[in-house]
Order: structure tokens, then sequence, then C-alpha cells
């Protein structure tokens, strides 16, 4: 029996075909109907102090409900459902830096939800960041947000090589995490900063 | 064990399993009640090894022991392989190392002191399977009711209910559908008017917690244990209550273990029934409460109707049969098999008035809607199955698109046409089934109707 669809729970059921049979085809996490909700929208930015963020959606209502189930119902299994997209966007050349949460929050949602997408993509990361704060993005104003102290640190054991490094984050919204985080890296000797996010949300 | 305890966590907690984490007490009163042997912990999720030596989870919520509903994960909270239920995760996640509370202190006592304030009074037929039912949760055995569509099922409820609460019971009405207890919320809170009555489903405000008379929804019940005296469960062949094997523990788990569950629907299926025949007892009424037949199906061809709506087209005879009921300002309802033929049928259907809306399951307005075809500023509502039964609308005229559809079996058409002809002074109506071809289902229904008209009397 094949596993249900992570969002809907009914069973996937997409007919014998050839490569099912041979067991070519790669295991689906959600049905028909449920992975029709969700369209890449492939939002690219480049800017000077982050080179360059790759969205692969937008804020709709699709990843609105999944984001709230992932993060704060604290679903771990939804991290596959992007798994694959993210594995192919992220590529293999760079090294990639998960955007990290402060400890004591990674325990209260029991999980850190950038590195479980990491984990499921099957892609290896370094944790070359610490975050300072326990304060939280998503809560403050964007004034609040331009004005904060740094919002991370380098890692103890970090060392920074002049080659491009690839940062991690759920969502983009004001962009104020990714570039402080790409500053760090730049000014302890990074030559370029590159960013992939599963979301963008544009404020109005 | 004399120690005191705070009657307000009693009230909250008694017949309940709750995340020890996730309740309004501060968790130094919550402590202080488990040290005192009032509240007893147990863990959210029960891990065992199979004779395999494979893991084995279990639910300490819901029960679920679904291997493929549980994830397992590296949790950073007990620094270990953890695992999690996603059966009930919208309740809040349970996990291995999540701490489930019950109240295992002197239970609440409830009232005695409650009046039945419905003054309508029942048909013979009503009168015998109420005094039947009554009989029934006294010796403490399963009923069913089995009534047809407008037969006044509730009120058969009434009096058994008002016994119950007079012996200071706990009481809970559940049914599969949210629809259904937003119906009958109202209906008992005017017939108790001195009971504490509490409806839970999901998304509800919830005021009081120490509800003696609770109306749930059947997953509300994931989050009872040993709570109630009597449970009565309304539309009890409903989707998903047949379908999922946790709902119908989570009824068995929320009463208390010598409690009887009741069962109330117009369709029951021979499963139900040869199950309640062997351990209790069933009534039937065959009569709606004003006495006249139940409206039969008529079969309209709609051929293509899929192809069309897809097309921008309405069907003639649909445009035809929605312009008579405007024209004589009749309200309606169609059904559909799906949601997304449905939405595009909305948009062409408000060609013809648009005040016309669509609802299903996850549609925000859906409370709103139902209220406004009921009041009669809306003139009419296309809907998936969930209206197919629990609600009443004077006067309301039925059509079914695509009656062929396998999601229109034999229940669901029966209860489709018992919307219609339901009130005293309107108690025939237009039972349409438009179709692309005829199923077995569809004559399955014509036959249970008519021999359900034929019935007694």
């Amino acid at each position: 029996m094949t596993d249900p669809c992570l969002i809907c729970m009914k069973p996937i059921n997409d007919g014998l075909t050839w490569q099912g049979l041979l067991n070519l085809e790669k295991k689906k996490t959600l049905c028909a109907d449920c992975s029709k909700r969700f369209v890449r929208a492939d939002i690219i930015e480049e800017g000077p102090v982050l080179d360059r963020v790759h969205s692969l959606y937008a804020y709709d209502d699709a990843m609105r409900d999944w984001l709230h189930q992932y993060k704060f119902l604290q679903d771990v299994a939804l991290a596959d459902v992007f798994a694959d997209e993210l594995k192919k966007a992220l590529g293999g050349k760079d090294i990639i830096v998960p955007i990290p949460m402060h400890p004591e929050r990674a325990v209260e949602r029991t999980f850190s939800h950038v590195e479980t997408l990491l984990d499921r993509a099957k892609r290896p990361y370094r944790q070359l960041l610490e975050k300072t704060t326990v304060s939280v993005m998503g809560e403050k104003s964007r004034q609040e947000r331009l004005q904060m102290e740094p919002l991370f640190r380098l890692a103890d054991t970090a060392t920074i090589e002049p080659v491009t490094y690839l940062l991690v984050d759920d969502i983009y919204t004001t962009g104020t995490t990714l570039r402080q985080a790409a500053e760090l890296l730049k000014e302890a000797g990074a030559e370029r900063v590159e960013a992939v996010t599963l979301i963008r949300s544009i404020q109005n | 064990m004399n120690k005191a305890f705070d009657p307000a966590v009693r009230d909250f907690l008694d017949g309940r399993v709750w995340l020890r984490r996730h309740t309004s007490f501060t968790s130094e009163q919550i402590d202080e009640h488990i040290d005192e042997g009032f509240i007893s912990v147990m863990a959210g999720v029960v891990k065992i090894k199979n004779f395999l030596g494979q893991p084995h989870y279990r639910c300490g919520r819901c029960e679920n022991d679904n291997q493929q509903l549980f994830t397992t994960f590296q949790c950073l909270a007990c620094k270990g392989p953890c695992a999690y239920c996603r059966n009930c995760l919208q309740m809040g996640r349970v996990s291995v190392c999540t701490d489930l509370i019950v109240w295992t202190g002197p239970r609440t006592e409830y009232p005695t002191d409650h009046t039945l304030a419905w003054e309508g009074t029942l048909t013979k037929h009503q009168q015998r399977a109420s005094e039947e039912l009554h009989e029934s949760t006294v010796m403490k055995q399963p009923h069913l009711i089995h009534a047809v569509c407008g037969s006044g099922k509730t009120e058969i409820l009434f009096e058994p209910i008002h016994q119950a609460l007079l012996e200071g019971k706990r009481v809970c009405i559940a049914a599969p559908r949210v629809d259904v207890i937003l119906e009958l919320e109202p209906r008992l809170k005017a017939a108790f008017p001195k009971t504490v009555i509490e409806a839970l489903y999901g998304g509800a405000d919830v005021e009081r917690f120490d509800a003696q008379l609770i109306l749930a929804t059947t997953h509300q019940l994931y989050r009872f244990r040993e709570a109630f005296d009597v449970i009565f469960v309304d539309e009890a062949d409903a989707f998903p209550y047949t379908a999922e094997q946790t709902l119908q523990q989570a009824v068995r788990k929320a009463a208390k273990p010598d409690a009887p569950v009741h069962f109330v629907t117009a369709t029951p299926s021979d499963a139900l029934i040869r199950q309640i025949r062997k351990t209790g007892a069933v009534s039937t009424i065959y009569r709606r409460y004003h006495g006249h037949p139940l409206p039969g199906p008529r079969y309209a061809p709609l051929w293509n109707y899929s192809k069309q709506l897809s097309k921008g087209k309405i069907p003639k005879p649909l445009a035809e049969w929605i312009q008579v009921r405007l024209d004589a300002d009749e309200p309606f309802l169609v059904f559909f098999h799906e949601i997304e033929l449905m939405m595009k049928a909305e948009t062409i259907i408000r060609t013809l008035d648009d005040r016309i809306r669509a609802v299903h399951s996850a549609h925000p307005d859906r409370k709103e809607h139902v209220r406004a075809l009921r009041d009669g500023t809306m003139p009419g509502l296309l809907t998936t199955t969930i209206l197919e039964r629990g609600i009443t609308i004077k006067n309301v005229q039925v059509a079914v698109v695509g009656a062929e559809q396998a999601i229109f079996d034999r229940g669901a058409l029966v209860q489709i046409g018992g919307r219609v002809g339901r009130n005293q002074d309107y108690p025939a109506g237009d039972f349409v089934l438009f179709h692309d071809g005829i199923r077995y289902a569809m004559d399955a229904a014509k036959r249970e109707i008519d021999r359900l008209n034929r019935g007694e009397d």
C-alpha cells in the first residue's frame, strides 16, 4: 500500500503505470489535487549585498496553509513535499548555509524547520551562523526589523573562504534576515552570497 | 487523600484528554494536582516493540495506530528519535515526549435542575420511539432510531436527554458533520434553557468547558475520555464516521465504560442495523411528522453536463429548472459531485441571478450562505454533499447534477431527497436527478423511498 497524501490524507491513486510497476517512479508525497495547488513562481531578485535570491513559490493560500501546518502545527512530515524541488534549486556546487534558529526556539518547536527541509532534500549543509536573539521576524513591523541589533554571529568553528555561499530560508519577506546573514559572511571573506528561499512574500 | 483540589481545574479536565502544556492554568497549578493524585499523566504517543522488534506507535489521544499516520523525526525537545501522530494533528501535535493529562480525582457533579421548554407534541410514532429510546438508556443498551428524513428525529431525543439531565448525567450528541451540529445548537439551547450547553467543532468559540450537554463533531471526541453517561450519534452513517475507525473508537472512548451509545439516522447501513439488533434495540419510523409521503425522485437527462459547464454553458434543462424556481420565488439547492465543476458552474449560473452562491466544506462563508438561503435573502445555493443532511429549509426544491456519480450512493440520494417537503405547509416539492446515464444507486434510492412510503399506516 502506498502512503496517503501528506496534506489531504486521502490515498494517492494515479493508476497503474509501467514505471510504477517497475518501481522506477519517484514516490509521490501528494495526490494530484493537492499537488495542483502549488504553482511555482520562481522569483529571482539581484542586489549588492545579497547577490541573488531565488524564491520557488509565491506566498499564496496553498503556501500559507503549508507553512502554518509545517511550522506552527509542527508537522515535520511536510518537509517532504518540497524535497525534490529544493534539491534541484540548490544544485551541488555552493556551500549551503541554513538560516539558524535560536537554540531555545528550536527546542520549543522540537525541530529546526530550515535544516529539516535540507535534510529531507538530502543536501549537505554547514551551520556557520548562530542566532543571537530569540526574537522572531514575523512578529515585528518593518520599522522594527530595520532598526534591530545584529541577528547573527559567526559560529566559533566557522572559517569563511572566498567562494560562493548559498543561504537557505523558508520565507523571504523584507529581506532583513538574509541581508544581515549575507553581510556577515561577506565581511568574513565570502566572495559571493546567494540565497534560495521556498517562499517569497511581498508586503504591501 | 484529603487534600483539596481546585474545582475549576476539575471542571475543565474531567472527562478530557488534554495537552499538559496547553491548559489555561499555570504549570504550577497542574503540577500540584498531579502531585496530589488528582491528575494523571500519560504519554502522547505510546511506543511498543512488536514481535519483530520494530517500533509500533499508538496515539494516546485519538488512539490511532495506523503506522502510516505516524512520522518519526529527531526531536530537539527529547534529544532523540521521536514520533508524532498526524491523525489528530490539527488539535495540537502529540508526540512520544508530549504529556497528556487526564482527571483522576473526584468527578464533577452536574446540576439536576433542568426544564424541557419544547412545547410541541410528538406524533404517536415519535412518542413510541422516544419511550423505547429512554428505556434503552435506562437499561444501558445501544439503540438505533431509524427514522425517515423529516420525521422529527431531534424531538424524539428531547425526553430521553431531559431524563438523563435530571439525574445529573452528562450527555453528548455527536455528529460527523459540523453542519448538523450548527443546526442542532440553537434547537437544543431553546429546548433546555436551564442547561449549560456547549457546541464543539473545529474553530468553535468555547465558553464553558464544564457543559453538561455537549454537542460535538465526532472529531472533537478525540479529546474526551470516559466523559459521558450517554452519547447519541446523529447521522451515524455520514462520512467520515463510517470510513474512519478512529472516529468510531473516539465515540466509544468518550463514553463511560458502561454508558450506552445510541445511533440516529434516516439511512442506516445494513451492518449497523444488524449490529444494534444483536446487542440492543431498534425503533423504526416510516412516516414524516406531518404524515405526508417522502417526495420521490424524478430522472431528467442532462447529457454531457460536465463538458458543457466546463465550456461556460449552462445545460438547458438545468437553466430552465433554476429559472422556474427563481420565477416562483422558491428556494433551491443544486448538488454537485465535485468542487471544481461546481465553482465553474457558479460563475455561469450567477448570470441568471447574481445572488446565487456555492458552498463546500472548506468555503469560508459556508455558515453565512446557508443562513442567507434560510432567511430568504439568497434565492438558491449550489453545494457539494456537505448539505445532504441535517438542514431544513422551508419549501426548498432540490436538484442533483450528475446523479450517476459514485459519491451519490443510495444513502446520499435518500438524504438529499429528504431535504424536500419537510414543512407542514409545503409537504411536497421537486426532487430531480439530472444525470448523464442512470446508475444502480439512483434506482436503489427510488426503491428505498417507495418502500418507506409503503411502510406502515
